[in-house]
């Protein structure tokens, strides 16, 4: 450079022009390139990087040195994109837990066929059969309204279970996913800190990265650390997922319940650690929501069976025998619910009776008592559905009102990432007029220092005006 | 500071609340009611259980009150034509022991007691809807058949066992006397006494023939004593029917509390949240196309 200032004046500026021109593309470049991404999820802004060229002094002049650019730079705030991450994790969390639960609370709505309306048809052919004892149609009518309150266990059971099995197979399944991003995130990593080590902005490949860990986060819940290599991405409870370019897959074995087990890179079991995410929300509904649903619907069946059996085997069918089981339970607690069946199925089984005669109906406010008596559990039967019911709705309720509620922080937060990375038409469109004056402006000077280099050339020459 | 230049995820969540909210209202208005799901209002879930419950019971309490009330009062009426049916044979024993009939007389008058004790017999046999009111828990077979070793000539084939309905909850009402109660009792036999009176007067002795009608006076207050039951049961029925009608409807108003919209509230609302998203969805359509682009001239 110092060589071209010798050279002259004119030459200086031209080479100022040259420069500005050069610094005006890569700065449109920059814009152009903004706009294009103004779309592109996850995309952060880029500005150039311009500074002036250090001034020459020389013989007591001071020349100006022109300007230089010296690289585009990614406007990006780390600290918002972790909490992103994590009320994120929390957010997708909430909405597993919220899905499964609405589809789960239809089974407790009232619709005709749930455990409250069959059991109030049980509870009043009862009632019936008090006024009627020897019509056989009151009669059936209990055998028959039995078998619905039975089903309607049965099928609160069994859609209990189907949507354990669901969350089941979306652990594996999220698994899965998680290994795929973790291994495509070691990558990333790997490039980013090569081009860090070279002093130069992650740019695009950080770009990359940052979204593939927001989608990560997405499934589980996830804690970012920078070390010297590049991110390090852990569990919640510091399992490592990513350590620079290293992935560590987890893995999933089938455990002695039968579900699905997530093991870290050594095996060890950390089903129970994992929060947040798809995978937690799953898990959480998985192992503990549905379990603590399904133990009270077991107690319950088979509480109310024993308490009713025992009124049975207080008195005497219309056939004079002495009352036997009148529902069937499994012997196991656990399927209570799901096994649930009415054992008798003729109706002079039903013991009306208290003396053994056929017209008597001296039974059946035991019967009916077995339906408004405490059970072991220290609840009348309706009352130990009417507690499921509001347990099961407000958890909906909770989890729903939970994902609304980070949704709105999550909002915030991405507002916020927004108005720091976010690339403005109006801003871009106003810069875009800025460089392509100043473009307009160095292309000027580079065209009058060349008309000025012709009229100093021709100087000597007489002919020339 | 910097201001966020995308507007868009702002106005989409914007959108979406004020789409909810109309969906919400909709819904409400749509079915009539606030709670279609338990966590729509967990707590308004969880009582309409037992309203549920409560109100097909009360239902079936009103119907069982009903059927046992015709019942008892038939068991009722029966008893009445018994009252009067001993209160004629009273008259004819005592106008069979003034002394003034002769024997061909007197075996009218027996014809006629032995008439009145058959018309008792079939009282006593009635039956209801194709049950016997009067054989205790035996309701399948006749109460009363003729027997040449009873000393009234009939024999008991109930038992001494009593019905009692449920019409309410912890509430069941006794709805029968064993006829071994009413007709046959080791205290007061009234077929006894009215084949007593007969036999008295066949045989035409005056002093017996006074016994025997005593008896059959006897027999009388007592059959009015046992009418009584009946009677308390048909007034206790019908209070029941009162508090029963007052339940329902205090369920129902308990059931519109928890679970029913307010018609005009929803529609209010409703109408509101269509504004609103109306509003929202003007406000989108005016910013999201305005940017610096739209304001600046093309140069040709």
């Amino acid at each position: 450079m110092p060589d071209l200032v010798a050279m002259g004046g004119l030459n200086t500026s031209l080479l100022i022009g040259m420069q500005a021109l050069e610094v005006s593309e890569g700065a449109l470049n920059a814009t152009s390139n903004n706009i294009a991404n103004s779309n592109t999820p996850g995309y952060t802004r880029e500005i150039p990087e311009i500074s002036e060229t250090p001034e020459t002094v020389s013989g007591g002049t001071v020349t100006g040195g022109g300007v230089s650019l010296d690289g585009l730079q990614s406007v990006r705030d780390e600290l918002l994109n972790l909490q992103i991450q994590q009320q994120t994790s929390a957010q997708s969390g909430a909405d597993t837990e919220s899905s499964a639960l609405e589809q789960i609370q239809t089974n407790f709505a009232s619709t005709g066929n749930d455990i409250a309306s069959t059991f109030s048809a049980f509870s009043s052919s009862l009632a019936q059969l008090s006024a009627s004892p020897s019509s056989t149609a009151a009669q059936a009518g209990v055998i028959s309204s039995g078998q619905n309150l039975a089903e309607s266990f049965n099928t609160a059971a069994n859609s209990l279970t189907a949507e354990q099995s669901a969350m089941n197979t979306q652990v594996t399944q999220t698994v899965a996913q998680i290994n795929s991003l973790t291994q495509q995130i070691a990558q990333l990593n790997g490039q980013v800190s090569q081009l860090t080590a070279a002093g130069q902005d992650g740019g695009t490949i950080e770009d990359q990265r940052d979204e593939l860990v927001q989608q990560l986060s997405q499934l589980t819940g996830i804690s970012v650390t920078q070390s010297s290599d590049g991110e390090v991405i852990t569990t919640g409870n510091g399992t490592p997922l990513v350590m620079g370019s290293q992935s560590y897959s987890l893995q999933t074995t089938t455990g002695s319940n039968g579900m699905q087990h997530v093991l870290d890179s050594n095996g060890t079991d950390i089903t129970a650690t994992l929060q947040g995410g798809t995978l937690g929300g799953s898990i959480q509904v998985r192992d503990h929501v549905i379990p603590s649903y399904l133990t009270q619907l077991n107690t319950l069946a088979s509480q109310f069976a024993s308490a009713f059996n025992a009124a049975q085997a207080k008195g005497f069918g219309s056939n004079g025998n002495a009352g036997q089981n009148f529902f069937s339970v499994p012997a196991n607690g656990a399927g209570a619910a799901a096994g649930i069946t009415v054992s008798i199925t003729d109706p002079s089984q039903i013991a009306i009776s208290s003396d053994g005669a056929a017209g008597s109906n001296g039974n059946v406010a035991n019967l009916s008592a077995a339906l408004t008596n405490a059970l072991p559990s220290g609840q009348t039967p309706s009352q130990a559905y009417a507690n499921l019911v509001f347990q099961v709705g407000n958890d909906a309720s909770n989890a729903s009102t939970q994902s609304t509620a980070i949704g709105q922080n999550i909002l915030q937060l991405t507002n916020q990432q927004s108005s720091v990375s976010g690339v403005s038409i109006d801003e871009e469109t106003t810069n875009l007029i800025r460089y392509q004056t100043a473009y307009e402006a160095a292309a000027r000077i580079v065209s009058t220092i060349q008309q000025l280099g012709t009229v100093t050339l021709d100087m000597g020459s007489s002919q020339s005006y | 500071m910097r201001v966020n230049p995308n507007m868009v995820p702002d106005i989409l969540a914007d959108l979406q609340q004020s789409q909810t909210a109309v969906n919400t209202s909709l819904q409400e208005v749509a079915t009539g009611k606030s709670v279609n799901v338990p966590s729509d209002n967990p707590v308004a879930a969880s009582d309409m259980v037992q309203n549920t419950i409560e109100t097909a019971n009360v239902d079936q309490y009103t119907q069982n009150v009903s059927s046992t009330l015709s019942m008892v009062q038939t068991a009722d009426s029966s008893l009445g034509s018994v009252v009067t049916s001993l209160t004629q044979a009273i008259s004819l024993g005592t106008e069979g022991a003034n002394g003034t009939n002769n024997s061909t007389d007197l075996q009218e008058i027996a014809t006629q007691v032995q008439g009145i004790l058959q018309s008792v017999v079939a009282q006593a046999n009635t039956s209801y809807q194709g049950t016997y009111l009067f054989g205790g828990t035996e309701t399948a077979s006749t109460p009363y058949t003729a027997s040449a070793a009873s000393s009234s000539g009939y024999a008991y084939n109930g038992n001494n066992d009593t019905n009692s309905v449920a019409v309410g909850d912890d509430m069941n009402v006794q709805v029968n006397l064993p006829g071994s109660q009413i007709f046959s009792s080791s205290n007061t036999d009234v077929l006894g006494s009215l084949s007593s009176l007969v036999s008295a007067l066949q045989s035409g002795n005056s002093s017996q023939i006074q016994t025997a009608t005593s008896g059959v006076t006897t027999a009388l207050n007592y059959v009015s004593q046992q009418r009584v039951f009946y009677g308390n049961a048909v007034s206790q029925m019908n209070l029941q029917e009162t508090s029963l009608q007052q339940e329902t409807v205090s369920l129902t108003s308990q059931q519109s509390n928890l679970i029913d919209v307010n018609e005009a509230q929803a529609a209010t609302e409703l109408s509101q949240a269509e504004t609103a998203n109306n509003a929202a969805e003007a406000a989108a359509a005016k910013v999201l196309p305005d940017t610096l682009l739209n304001f600046l001239v093309p140069t040709q």
